[in-house]
């Protein structure tokens, strides 16, 4: 089980409380405010609520979720389905986590919320299939649900109010952490994202039309309700308000989870870890999880919000922050992430299939020491075959890690090339 | 209609299409307006993942993939600019990285889309010595297919033409990134009736037919359109020929018949042509000129005329449609009853095959021959066309003729017989059983005297004087006269019918 996170604001506030995973435990900590609240509006308007919020999906793509919501079809003769995207797969994330672990009831009323606003019968929560504890929690919570009457034929005593939800397990695949990746594997099929359209809002789980959300996402959404949009405001940034659960990893004093405003500056949110180890410098930081544009040192003063990070080039992602201080090797870290995102790809497209093995092949051999002059030239070409011409993300994802240490970088690939081998002591195995 | 401009050409084009299909419906998608695709195939679902579709369309940032891009009224395709040249040439690129460039030794090269698009769409030199993907090589999937995974590009279209067609579901793509295979499932072969169409399917030398593979390289052979004749559906077949021969039979498209399909046993009936066939005229049993049998049924037929004996014409559901019609003409002239034919019958499915085991039953019903396997009683001759009668239906039969392409037991029973040809050695027309006429064309030629049935015929007809039969047989000049005198087969004259062949009125 993950500790409680070491800065707390509204979202994991009662995340010390071990009964706060229990019905009784959310209730008494006053859960369900902001589902009774949205029983006092009617749908659009709880719609329009979470747009006004300015709510941004935490799974990595920032993408309005109120915005989001607004694409299912207003009426449909078919159920209309919510997915909560617990996959969390993304190296260097780990903040869905605690959130299903110790607030799993925040997950549920969230759901509800939404399924209230967008008409939605039915909800499946896709989790992680390491993720032993999280499933063992939702599961509990459900049923728990059910008991109470909060969920089934009318929900707390709403009449034709009705609502189902099912936890389900993964199997352990990055790719169904992308959504129509994780609808497949959902339905039983090979998790491999589909060709849009049609989108999830048209038909996604089982045909139905869907909406996926990610587990932090729904867990904002309680508070929005409870606590008002200005409230809500009063945390983070104007495009990007309200707090996240930042993920710090790698050479920090104090690796850990922060839930803090969203621009925090990422300098800041590093000292909350305790800063780089003792003894070394910070030589490199991917701010938002393993797939998005590193940052070297001169960048840290970044405010972590996606309108900051992408003029660095750069993206919030899942708010994972990976620290490598000077005794790391990057070329070798690319190895890792190269191999990483060749392992990964599901295989569908040409370009992010093939590209994501030759990137790897090119790094180990450059890592080797038997890089070729002509290396640097290949190596950088490749994001370019690759970026923007697939199914779903994956490919730009495996595409920005080498970009981005290529533009800041560059030095330590060519002298990798040079030297004719790495000067590096091996600090972790390929 | 949604018009769509592409590349300054305006086209309208059906609502609910995607750009690939509706240039598909047009006719010019590769026939004018070239993106080249692997994955899409007009009669599978939309894979979308091959990505070499790619096209430019105002508006949108990004490229879009052609196969599964919705058309819009007023869209406009660019397919031929900058962007799209670089990731095509970037696709080609990264499809070769892992392939083994064995075109010298692949049965594929001369008919392959990955050796095509590399020159056309793609990089002069591969920057890559690496070692491809450990794959396997030319292992048997089943009876029909051989496959080297090891050339496979991953397009899938096996992997969804069993799933889609045959409803059979053998194949997958297992594993992920570039450690994906295509394999059987655990326990399963490729053994349905269908099996060799994922051969036609396969854009590269992946999957190839035991049958044809290494018998010939492909650019010496030419293609026929020709029309199956082992069923009613009348699947539309390319015919390849060369020496003389043919190798092969591949499913040709047309839409209104079998799509771009053909089942397994349609594909191999190209071999029939050259089995059992007969090859000397015999009179009385004894081998004779061709002539001299010609000769011996015209004075037979004179005969049985002059005292006023019975004539029974037998057609057979193989003949053309311009074969039945001499037929028809003829027993017309000796004012006999209108000709009798049987049908043999076999096991059917819902997909092409059908129970009726032959090409022309339909034409035989629309020219009023009656469908009998029943004996035709006592007569002095028949005039027998094939052998899908039985001898049994003939014991009261004094003397047979027999027109014939291949031996049997009738052959052997039969005073007179005349080898005939096969639908292979001329042209022709069947009409199957929807009451489509499709028009198949000579491919070879028989290496010893034979003639089509209709020939065989006239030529008897002249042999016993009968007015109206000196002209030499021309299967146009049949076919238009065919298509003057009998109102079905009005729009049937052979002239007329061309690649894709022409609904009859029913």
């Amino acid at each position: 089980m993950l500790t409680e996170p070491f800065v707390k604001k509204y979202l994991t506030e009662h995340y010390g409380d071990d009964a706060f995973h229990t019905l009784a435990g959310y209730e008494r900590a006053g859960g369900f405010e902001g589902l009774k609240a949205a029983f006092t509006r009617k749908p659009d308007e709880v719609i329009d609520v979470v747009k006004q919020s300015g709510l941004r999906g935490r799974g990595g793509a920032g993408f309005g979720t109120g915005l989001k919501w607004s694409f299912m079809p207003k009426t449909s003769d078919r159920v209309k389905v919510l997915v909560c995207n617990g996959d969390e797969s993304e190296p260097g994330s780990f903040k869905d986590r605690i959130i299903m672990e110790r607030g799993p009831f925040q997950i549920l009323e969230g759901l509800l919320i939404a399924a209230w606003a967008t008409g939605a019968g039915k909800s499946y929560i896709y989790v992680r299939g390491e993720y032993k504890l999280p499933i063992e929690r939702l599961r509990k919570a459900v049923a728990e649900m059910y008991v109470r009457g909060y969920l089934g034929r009318g929900v707390m005593g709403k009449k034709g109010f009705d609502h189902d939800i099912v936890v389900h397990s993964g199997a352990g695949a990055y790719i169904c952490g992308e959504e129509t990746g994780l609808l497949e594997s959902l339905e039983g099929k090979k998790g491999q994202p589909r060709k849009k359209p049609p989108f999830p809002a048209q038909s996604g789980a089982f045909g139905l039309p869907t909406t996926v959300n990610n587990i932090e996402t729904f867990a904002h959404v309680p508070y929005i309700l409870a606590r008002g949009v200005p409230w809500f405001r009063g945390f983070g940034t104007e495009k990007s308000p309200g707090t996240t659960i930042f993920g710090v990893s790698g050479h920090v004093e104090r690796p850990g989870l922060f839930e803090l405003p969203l621009g925090t500056p990422l300098s800041e949110i590093i000292q909350h870890a305790g800063g780089v180890r003792r003894g070394h410098s910070i030589k490199a930081v991917i701010p938002g999880g393993m797939s998005m544009p590193v940052l070297p040192p001169s960048q840290l003063d970044v405010k972590m919000a996606e309108e900051f990070l992408s003029e660095r080039g750069t993206h919030l992602g899942t708010g994972g922050v990976m620290v490598m201080d000077d005794t790391t090797c990057l070329v070798r870290a690319m190895c890792v992430i190269g191999y990483f995102f060749r392992d990964e790809s599901c295989g569908q497209c040409t370009q992010c299939r093939e590209g994501t093995g030759w990137v790897h092949k090119i790094c180990e051999r450059i890592e080797a020491g038997r890089g070729r002059a002509s290396d640097m030239d290949l190596l950088a070409s490749i994001p370019g075959m690759m970026e923007g011409q697939t199914i779903c993300a994956f490919a730009d994802a495996a595409a920005w890690p080498l970009q981005a240490m290529l533009k800041h970088f560059r030095g330590e690939f060519e002298d990798h090339i040079v030297r004719g081998g790495c000067s590096f002591p091996e600090s972790f195995e390929l | 209609m949604p018009r769509i401009t592409v590349d300054d050409q305006q086209y309208e084009v059906a609502e609910g299409r995607t750009v690939l299909q509706a240039l598909d419906d047009v006719g010019v998608l590769m026939n004018g307006v070239d993106i080249p695709h692997y994955c899409w195939h007009p009669k599978l679902s939309i894979d979308g993942s091959c990505r070499l579709c790619q096209v430019e369309i105002e508006g949108m940032p990004k490229l879009q993939i052609a196969c599964n891009t919705p058309v819009k009224d007023g869209m406009v395709v660019r397919t031929q600019s900058d962007k799209v040249a670089t990731a095509r040439k970037s696709v080609m690129e990264l499809l070769l990285i892992n392939h083994p460039l064995d075109c010298p030794i692949c049965d594929q090269a001369g008919e392959c889309k990955l050796q095509d698009y590399a020159f056309d769409y793609g990089v002069e030199h591969a920057r890559t010595d690496m070692p491809r993907r450990p794959a396997k090589k030319a292992t048997e999937l089943g009876p029909t297919i051989v496959f080297d995974q090891e050339r496979c590009i991953l397009c899938r279209r096996c992997v969804r033409f069993c799933r889609e067609v045959p409803g059979t579901g053998e194949l997958g793509v297992f594993d992920r990134g570039d450690s994906s295979l295509l394999e059987l499932f655990p326990g399963s072969k490729l053994d349905n009736a269908y099996s060799m169409n994922v051969a036609d399917i396969c854009p590269v030398g992946a999957l190839t037919t035991k049958d044809f593979r290494f018998k010939i390289r492909v650019w010496f052979l030419e293609d026929q359109p020709s029309v199956c004749n082992q069923c009613s559906t009348g699947c539309n077949v390319s015919a390849a020929r060369a020496n003389n021969k043919v190798y092969r039979y591949v499913a040709r498209r047309n839409d209104a018949v079998n799509d771009t399909w053909i089942c397994d046993h349609g594909r191999m009936s190209y071999r029939e042509f050259a089995e059992n066939r007969l090859t000397r005229a015999r009179v009385g049993g004894a081998d004779a000129a061709y002539d001299h049998a010609v000769n011996a049924a015209g004075e037979a037929l004179r005969q049985v005329r002059e005292r006023g004996g019975r004539v029974v014409g037998v057609a057979t559901p193989f003949a053309s449609n311009e074969d039945l019609w001499v037929l028809r003409k003829l027993l017309a002239q000796l004012g006999a009853e209108p000709a009798r034919f049987a049908v043999p019958r076999g096991p059917a499915d819902d997909i092409l095959i059908r129970d009726e085991k032959c090409p022309n039953a339909a034409g035989a019903r629309r020219l009023g021959f009656t469908e009998s396997s029943e004996p035709v009683g006592r007569a002095d001759l028949a005039i027998v066309l094939g052998h899908t009668t039985s001898c049994v239906a003939l014991a009261g039969v004094e003397n047979v003729i027999s027109i014939d392409a291949h031996g049997s037991e009738l052959t052997e029973r039969a005073q007179i017989v005349l080898p005939a040809r096969t639908h292979a050695e001329y042209e022709g027309s069947f009409t199957n059983w929807k009451g489509r006429a499709q028009r198949f064309v000579p491919l070879v030629e028989p290496t010893f005297e034979a003639l089509p049935m209709g020939a065989a015929l006239a030529q008897i007809a002249a042999a016993a004087g009968l007015e109206g039969w000196s002209e030499p047989y021309d299967p146009r000049r049949v076919s238009s006269e065919l298509a003057g005198q009998v109102e079905a087969f009005a729009k049937a004259s052979l002239a007329e019918l061309g690649d894709q062949g022409v609904e009859l009125p029913s």
